[in-house]
This record gives C-alpha cells, sequence and structure tokens, in this order.
C-alpha cells in the first residue's frame, strides 16, 4: 500500500509589515506547505488577475488602507479562498462571509497549522 | 464619524434658523442677521426636524411659534444631539405672554439646550450681541467634538500600531531564536536587532511621526562601531525621506548586513571597511553595500536566517529581488527599486 504524499499547499499571503510577512513565510515552509508570493497590498494584488493558489492569508489592513476585505472578496470571485490575519478581531468577524476563517495576531505556529488542516480537511468547492 | 455625529454636519453649525409664524417677525429676523452676514434660513414648521439638521447652529425663536408639534420636533433633535452638542435656542417673548409657563415648559422638554429669553421690544443691538453670542458657544462646542472625534480615532490608531509592534516582536524572536545555538547568542542577537527597531521609532517620533531620513538609519545603525573616530561603514548618499515601514525595514536589513559584517566578514578585522550608498535615479531608489579588506569570503551552503530575511525585506521594500553576492573582495548587497513604493515626503 503507498502513501501518498502529504498534500502542499501554495499559499498566498497578503502582508504590509515585511517582518511578518517574513514569519509567516518561514511558518508556512516550516508546515510543508509553500508561500508563492506576498503582497503588500490590494492594488498589488489587481496588477495580478490570473494569480494561482490554493489559498490566502490576509491581512486586513495593508499598504493602500483597510482593503484586506475588498481582496478577500476579489480573490473568492476567482476561486481563491481567504483566511483574515489581524489584530482586528472585530472587522473580521464583520467581514467573515468572504473567508473560511480568521486568525488573530500575533499568529503562533499552532493557529496557522490548525487553520490550514481545517482548510485541507474541508472539501473544495468549486 | 459616530451615527450620531453624522447627525449634524459640522458645516451647518455656522447657520441660525427662524421659527416665526408672522411674516413680519421673520423677515425682520432675517434681514437683522443677514445685514451681519450671518447665514440665516426661515421655517414655517414644515419639515422641522430637517430644517434644524440643516442649520443646526442657533434656533432663534418667537413664543408664537411654539405649538406641541415645534416643542416636540426640537425636542426630537435635540436628543438625538451627539454629546458635546448643546443647541443655543433665543426665544422672543411678549409682556403679555404666560412666560413663566413658556419658561417651565421649555426647561422640562428641552434638556441639553442653551435657552437665552428675551422680553419684546428688544433694541436689534442686544439681540444680535445675544445672537452672536450663542453662535461662539457653537463654535466653541465643535472644536470640543472634533477633538472627541480626533481622540476616538487615534486610540484606534494607537491600538492598531501596538499590536503590529507586537507582532513585529514576535516575528524577530521567532527569527532569532531559529537561527541562534546558544542563550548567549539569542540574547544578544535579540537585543541587537530590538535596539534597531527602538532606534528607529524614536528617529521617526523625532521627526514627527511619519518619516525618518536615509541618512539618520545609517547613522543610527553604524554610530555604535567607530572606532577612534573614524567611521567602519562609510555611509553616504542624498537626503531622502522613508515612510515609517519603509525606515524600519532598511534599519533591520542594514544591522543585518552590519551584524554578519562583524561576526564573519570586513568588520572582524581591523583592516576590513565597508561602504554603504544610496542614491535615486529616475524614479528609483539603489542601495549598495561592499566590504571589503575582510577574511577571505566563504559561500555558506545555506543561507542563515539572517540572510533570508534580508532577502525577503529588501524584496518587498523594492519590490524586486536584492543581488547578494559573496565577492572575493567581499560581501556584495544591492537593491534597486520604484522610488514611490518607499519615499516619505520630506
Amino acid at each position: 500500500m503507498s502513501t501518498s504524499p502529504p498534500p502542499v499547499l501554495r499559499i498566498l499571503c497578503l502582508e504590509d509589515n515585511p517582518l511578518i510577512a517574513f514569519h509567516v513565510e518561514q511558518m508556512i515552509e516550516d508546515l510543508g506547505h509553500l508561500p508563492i508570493a506576498t503582497l503588500d497590498s490590494f492594488t498589488e494584488l489587481q496588477a495580478l488577475p490570473d494569480v494561482q493558489a490554493d489559498c490566502a492569508l490576509i491581512d486586513i489592513d495593508l499598504a493602500d488602507g483597510c482593503t484586506g476585505p475588498d481582496a478577500a472578496q476579489w480573490l473568492r470571485q476567482r476561486g481563491i479562498p481567504g483566511i483574515f490575519v489581524t489584530g482586528q478581531k472585530e472587522i473580521a468577524e464583520a467581514n467573515a462571509e468572504h473567508v473560511t476563517g480568521y486568525l488573530v495576531k500575533p499568529i503562533a505556529m499552532e493557529g496557522l497549522k490548525r487553520v490550514l488542516d481545517e482548510f485541507l480537511a474541508k472539501p473544495r468547492s468549486a | 464619524m459616530s451615527e450620531s455625529d453624522s447627525h449634524i454636519a459640522r458645516a451647518a453649525l455656522d447657520r441660525v434658523l427662524v421659527l416665526a409664524p408672522y411674516r413680519r417677525d421673520a423677515e425682520y429676523l432675517c434681514r437683522l442677521l443677514s445685514e451681519q452676514q450671518i447665514d440665516v434660513s426661515h421655517s414655517d414648521g414644515a419639515r422641522l426636524a430637517d430644517r434644524l439638521r440643516e442649520s443646526a447652529g442657533v434656533l432663534v425663536t418667537t413664543h408664537e411659534a411654539l405649538t406641541p408639534q415645534v416643542i416636540e420636533a426640537v425636542s426630537a433633535h435635540l436628543h438625538a444631539q451627539p454629546a458635546w452638542s448643546e443647541l443655543p435656542v433665543v426665544v422672543l417673548l411678549d409682556r403679555a405672554s404666560p412666560n413663566a409657563r413658556i419658561r417651565a415648559e421649555l426647561a422640562r422638554h428641552w434638556p441639553r439646550s442653551r435657552l437665552l429669553f428675551y422680553e419684546r421690544p428688544v433694541s436689534a443691538v442686544e439681540l444680535l450681541s445675544g445672537i452672536q453670542s450663542a453662535l461662539l458657544v457653537r463654535l466653541r462646542q465643535r472644536d470640543v467634538g472634533d477633538h472627541i472625534d480626533r481622540e476616538v480615532e487615534l486610540r484606534r490608531e494607537l491600538n492598531h500600531r501596538v499590536k503590529n509592534i507586537l507582532a513585529s516582536v514576535t516575528s524577530i524572536f521567532q527569527m532569532t531564536r531559529r537561527g541562534a545555538s546558544t542563550i548567549d547568542a539569542l540574547t544578544a542577537d535579540f537585543s541587537g536587532r530590538l535596539q534597531a527597531l527602538s532606534n528607529v521609532h524614536s528617529a521617526v517620533f523625532r521627526a514627527d511621526g511619519e518619516a525618518v531620513s536615509i541618512r539618520e538609519i545609517a547613522d543610527l545603525t553604524f554610530a555604535p562601531y567607530r572606532v577612534d573616530g573614524r567611521d567602519r561603514v562609510e555611509a553616504s548618499g542624498p537626503d531622502l525621506m522613508l515612510t515609517r515601514e519603509g525606515g524600519t525595514t532598511l534599519a533591520l536589513c542594514l544591522h543585518e548586513l552590519t551584524t554578519n559584517a562583524i561576526k564573519y566578514g570586513a568588520l572582524s578585522v581591523p583592516e576590513g571597511h565597508v561602504t554603504f550608498e544610496w542614491s535615486v535615479d529616475n524614479q528609483h531608489l539603489s542601495i549598495r553595500w561592499q566590504e571589503r579588506g575582510g577574511p577571505p569570503v566563504i559561500q555558506p551552503e545555506r543561507a542563515g536566517y539572517g540572510t533570508r530575511y534580508l532577502r525577503s525585506a529588501l524584496g518587498s521594500l523594492f519590490g524586486a529581488s536584492p543581488v547578494i553576492e559573496f565577492r572575493t573582495e567581499g560581501l556584495y548587497c544591492a537593491a534597486t527599486g520604484s522610488a514611490r513604493r518607499i519615499v516619505g515626503n520630506p
């Protein structure tokens, strides 16, 4: 009986603080997944209309303002599910319909692992 | 803006609304005020709620206007005021009107208003000065309202920044922990990086909060390594400001480069030195770090966390990957990117 290798998620990060971005990228790698790109704003994201990823980690506050929710919606329209990462729990909850979950900053490895495992366990809808 | 604040537009606070059912009274009052360049309008009681919102500065009313409906409409308006607001109301009575009853009724139905009563006939001068005083009171209330709004906004911003700083410190700690093999090394590296972060914050604060000069970041980072008055890192470039975020990132990157130079590179021997240059050309900002005179350079098999952070941070700061080369003369690091991304207003 062969065991298939664990699934590798291609993860897009939307984060404008380079320190936090670096940390998140490292944690994603440590969990065996692939940080495909880190963008600092919704503006930067919109410049890549053909972007592909399995899911996205989205900070609510980006370089061009409080545009995380807009980015989440934009990604959802392109079939990329999102997870909010934020210090502002209230805004995450207010915009919950655009994402599959949220994490509160500062992110810890356990929290990220849990959210990504949950994501993997859910059947993906088109 | 809060829910109740949108109830009163700030601009409306300069306007006077006149309530007088007799046309002669209304015309007299309106003319008296407009001759003094006061923005005045008149209502016959219709759509009073809207009119009160539009002309929310001062209400001038004759006692004849005070029907139960009018009293109720004004009362509702007063209840909906934001906390800083107290509507000044000038009430014109007559000798023959039931003044005690009117005063009592208004006191009961119109909380959070400043009532000013005149008994007609009242001189134009006296009436005008009363209304102008009331308008000044209103201006002061508006200032208070603005300050309260600003404070709410600042508190939210502060909370956001503090959360971000805590997240940054967590990141710095995690990055340091991965790269350190002993507790002493961890302590030294962590303290150094935290100091770099703290220095940038001080510099930004001194510069009034939103931007910091590259020169100052360079000076702060390299100053501890001067020997006998001589710079071991020579920094040169034009006067240029970075945003707070950009400055923080650059400071941490320079700290990284400097620390590596001290441990393994040009600064680990007395004859070694470093040049750090920055320039702007056609909307592009470039930086260049070159070490010289250090021990023979060995390309590491796997980049340490500091170097990986350098690549990631410079990449995000400049919008393009940096060049990091282990040249024979010494480590070389360069990055170029759109100035628009990085440079704040001088």
